[in-house]
């Protein structure tokens, strides 16, 4: 009996023993599987906000280039000062009302501004001639649309296929006698078609070398006039309902 | 038992285990099954040491990016080179770039896990 009873209590010592060793192990596990886990998320969070910077870094870098491209464009056009600018703000504002998504609408404020970019194509002889163009001249400026187009169409960018579009179409007319396509109606694309207005009401709008500015019951004579014609009567039904929005991004961002 | 010698890849180190001794790790770990593709260094470490092993054996760990599974796995390495640390000698150098701040925390882990082995943080 005796024996029998040490026996049993041999066999419990080393289960004891075993459990003890077993449950060791599986707390070691555990602390390491903890500690594992909470490198893991510090680092994640790292890498998240490394991640983070980078886009950042990468959408202002694309900001940049575009707004620099859009500038380029600008000193060879006649426009000046705030132009581009302005012309992003309505553009912006045009795509907004229209009903574009959030995100086509800040990138068409984005791509507007390099709607003349091909002028760098254009010869300076023909680009700086004060007073008007010839015939021949003017057909030579016209290309600009083109020349725009193409040294923008390769790009893999959503960005620059976005102004690929509107340097192509800024120049197209609702009714079809614009250039360089003749495109007619829905036929241009809707970022050609607001940035086509965007650009001329700020071009009438400022003084120049060449010409004075517009005053804006002449502007908006010409719109209602234009409506259909050479603008999608659509935007400009939206001009004219949100008018005093385009008004203060005028007077914001005057040229001094 | 021969040398074996694995060629790295985008999301796995290099591994060499050379039987004079010296194991080396280098690269980035990240594989999708890691302990499926660590099995053959764990069976060759075992059988390493169930043979005749070189008198000391160095490890080289230098592995500039890992995920949490690696990490796991790297504790189960450290514990197998701990079970053979009393008969046999062995060094081992965690070595990481100085702006590595996981690599560098990783390795303090794994000095703090394992008080049987010789683990050196060495930095480039």
């Amino acid at each position: 009996m005796q024996t029998h009873e040490n026996k049993l209590i041999a066999e419990i010592k080393a289960l004891k023993e075993e459990f003890i060793n077993t449950t060791d192990k599986l707390i070691k596990d555990v602390k390491r599987q903890d500690k594992i886990m909470a490198r893991s998320d510090k680092r994640q969070k790292q890498e998240y906000d490394e991640l983070m910077a980078l886009k950042i870094e990468i959408e202002e870098t694309q900001k940049e280039v575009v707004f620099t491209m859009g500038a380029i464009g600008e000193s060879r056009s006649k426009e000046t000062g705030n132009h581009v600018k302005r012309v992003a703000q309505y553009s912006y504002l045009l795509a907004k009302h229209y009903g574009l998504s959030d995100k086509e609408c800040k990138m068409l404020e984005q791509a507007s501004p390099m709607h003349d970019i091909g002028k760098i194509a254009i010869p300076d002889a023909i680009l700086n001639k004060p007073g008007r163009f010839n015939d021949e001249e003017r057909a030579i400026v016209e290309t600009h649309a083109q020349l725009g187009y193409d040294i923008l169409q390769y790009s893999k960018r959503e960005l620059i296929k976005m102004a690929a579009i509107v340097a192509y179409e800024h120049h197209e007319k609702y009714n079809g006698t614009g250039y360089p396509n003749k495109l007619k109606g829905e036929d241009i694309h809707i970022y050609g078609r607001i940035t086509a207005l965007a650009d001329v009401f700020d071009a009438l709008g400022s003084s120049r070398v060449y010409k004075s500015a517009w005053d804006d019951e002449r502007i908006f004579k010409m719109f209602k006039e234009e409506r259909g014609e050479h603008f999608d009567p659509v935007l400009i039904d939206i001009f004219f309902d949100h008018l005093d929005e385009f008004l203060h991004i005028r007077d914001s961002m005057k040229d001094i | 038992m021969e040398n074996l010698q694995i060629q790295a890849t985008k999301y796995t180190p290099e591994i060499a285990l050379d039987l004079k001794g010296i194991i080396s790790l280098v690269g980035k770990s990240y594989p999708e099954n890691t302990f499926e593709f660590y099995a053959p260094l764990m069976q060759w470490i075992e059988e390493y040491f169930k043979n005749e092993p070189a008198k000391k054996t160095v490890v080289n760990m230098e592995i500039i990016y890992f995920n949490s599974s690696s990490s796991k796995l790297f504790f189960d390495f450290f514990d197998l080179l701990e079970e053979n640390a009393n008969e046999h000698e062995i060094e081992i150098n965690w070595i990481y770039d100085e702006e590595n701040e996981s690599a560098e925390e990783a390795g303090e882990d794994f000095i703090e896990d394992f008080e049987k082995l010789d683990i050196k943080l060495v930095t480039k």
